[in-house]
């Protein structure tokens, strides 16, 4: 197909046309094929407010300034806006001019109204508000805290002359502590100048004995390691031997508690009296017997031959 | 006449004054008249209408590549040297897209595009009409009964005035976005930072500026070239000067221009 020279050159300014419309609307943050929604708003001072700063609800850009123009008769500056249609603005919004000045960053932010308000036609005024102007904040409290540090330094001011003072007065206590107080530094200074001689040489002797407990650390080395191995030996069986008395000790308690409770002939022995009383009464016979053999003894030896021969 | 002590003859002052101050107000007024002409000639459309629309494509369509090329370096870097210069911490990143794009906008764009037609279209436009003058083709036109100046140069400086805009926003559209390609491929400021930094200095005035700035230099270039190629003499070396001169005049008063606009309407 031949394209004519007519439709080249057409094409390509409308193309241009097109790209310079949609670039400009895209730096200015409005939607690119959306209409916006024309404001006004009544400024007592746009706070170095340009056309294109940006128009910002709740911290999101939505649209810019249009133009910034001093009205005759009001004495205000009249600031036009356009934001995104999709923005609803309702009666009791206002604007507000925020930003540094000093540092070029100025925006307008917008502070909706209630949803259930009646919305501000297009091409509507808006109020204004007191923007959250930091370096204008700061301007304005500045006469106070000026007045605030000028007391600060006068206090301050005080307080030197009165240490001067203080320390001037041959009388004062604070002169009179210093000067003790440099007293005893003397002293102090005095004491350790005089016995410089003794402490060194108490050091020296400390170094001294430090010195000889290693070296002989250092030099027995293998033979306090022997000591330590073996030493450790000895405990370890005296570990085991006290385990095996634990044992011991265990099965003994065990027998005294089964001699206790009856069980055996140890038990039946300990517990029994039956027997006790059998063999008191054996005794007692034995007892009476013996009695009688000393009373008469031919009673009884007369029977054996062997006493017989005598 | 008695010489000078130092051997200086006082008719060579004469001679230069002559040279530096009456041959650039003879050369006005005759480019004052050519212009005059031109203008009277701009309604008879029938003249120049197809040859109009050749001057666009040879001053505008033909031209873009380089224009968008050199825009789009000179977008680059100055995003990189721009974030080369931003050593303090307390300057956000931003800043970067602020200084880009009302440089494209405002000066880049529009002189970048100036030097390159000026070299392109200026040096075309002025051996065109140079070489028509030496071989008397502009005579064989007026013989014919048409208006030369209205058959050669008016659609000539129409083309310039309606297509330098178009080249300039093509630059604009290229060289910030080079720019912005090129800051975030380096790491030196992120699409989003770039594109906030711009909008949050933006203003609606630049890019009118822009545009006043293109249809002045686009008026200069081809009428600067036209003039230096109308008024050729001298043959083919004739024809090779006028070359030089419309290029390096075309560029001087491109400057110039962009000085007196910059001071008047900013």
């Amino acid at each position: 197909m031949n394209i004519s020279n007519e439709l080249k050159v057409g094409l390509t300014i409308i193309t241009a046309a097109v790209i310079f419309i949609l670039g400009v609307r895209y730096f200015q943050d409005l939607p690119l094929f959306a209409t916006t929604y024309e404001l006004t708003a009544e400024f007592k001072d746009a706070g170095g407010l340009i056309p294109g700063n940006l128009v910002r609800v709740h911290g999101v850009s939505v649209g810019s300034v249009e133009t910034v123009n001093i009205s005759q008769e009001s004495g205000k500056v009249d600031v036009t806006f356009h934001i995104d249609r999709k923005i609803i603005v309702t009666e009791g919004s206002y604007a507000s001019v925020s930003g540094i000045d000093a540092l070029g960053a100025v925006r307008m932010d917008l502070y909706l109204g209630p949803l259930d308000a009646a919305v501000i036609p297009e091409g509507g005024r808006i109020g204004v508000g007191e923007g959250n102007d930091l370096f204008g904040d700061l301007t304005a409290r500045a006469p106070d805290m000026i007045e605030k540090f000028s007391e600060v330094l006068n206090g301050l001011d005080i307080v030197v002359s009165e240490t001067g003072t203080l320390l001037s007065e041959p009388e004062s206590d604070f002169r009179k502590t210093l000067a003790s107080v440099k007293g005893s530094m003397a002293q102090l200074e005095s004491l350790l100048t005089s016995e410089r001689t003794r402490l060194s040489s108490i050091l020296l002797n400390v170094e001294d004995a430090t010195g000889s407990l290693k070296t002989l650390t250092a030099e027995n080395g293998p033979a306090v390691s022997k000591l330590i191995t073996d030493l450790s030996a000895t405990l370890t069986t005296l570990d085991v031997e006290l385990e095996s008395l634990g044992e011991a000790s265990r099965s003994l308690n065990e027998l005294l508690a089964k001699v206790n409770s009856g069980q055996g002939t140890l038990g039946m022995l300990v517990n029994d009296p039956s027997m006790y009383n059998k063999m008191d009464s054996t005794l007692d016979g034995i007892n009476a017997l013996l009695a009688d053999f000393k009373a008469s003894p031919g009673k009884y030896l007369g029977e054996m031959k062997l006493v017989d021969l005598f | 006449m008695k010489t000078h002590s130092s051997g200086f003859h006082p008719s060579v002052l004469i001679l230069y004054a002559k040279k530096l101050i009456l041959d650039p107000i003879h050369s006005f007024g005759r480019y004052s008249q050519l212009l005059f002409r031109a203008f009277g000639a701009v309604p008879e459309f029938g003249t120049y209408r197809k040859n109009l629309w050749e001057q666009m494509i040879h001053v505008g369509i033909d031209s873009m590549p380089i224009v968008m090329l050199a825009a789009a370096f000179s977008g680059a870097v100055t995003t990189v040297q721009t974030s080369y210069q931003l050593v303090s911490p307390l300057i956000p990143k931003s800043i970067i897209g602020s200084i880009v794009v009302p440089s494209m906008v405002l000066e880049l764009g529009a002189v970048v595009t100036g030097f390159i037609l000026a070299g392109r279209v200026g040096a075309r436009i002025a051996a065109e009409l140079g070489t028509m003058r030496v071989t008397e083709q502009i005579d064989a036109i007026e013989a014919m009964g048409l208006n030369s100046i209205g058959y050669l140069i008016v659609p000539r400086v129409i083309a310039g005035i309606v297509m330098f805009p178009v080249l300039y926003i093509a630059a604009c559209f290229v060289g910030i976005g080079g720019g912005m390609l090129v800051g975030h491929i380096g790491g030196f400021v992120s699409i989003g930072e770039f594109v906030d930094g711009a909008r949050e200095y933006f203003q609606p005035f630049d890019p009118i500026f822009g545009m006043i700035k293109c249809l002045v230099f686009g008026f200069i270039i081809t009428s600067v070239s036209c003039f230096k190629g109308y008024y050729t003499r001298g043959g083919a070396e004739g024809v090779g000067k006028a070359t030089t001169e419309a290029a390096v005049a075309s560029c001087v008063f491109l400057l110039l221009a962009d000085l007196v606009l910059a001071a008047t309407l900013l």
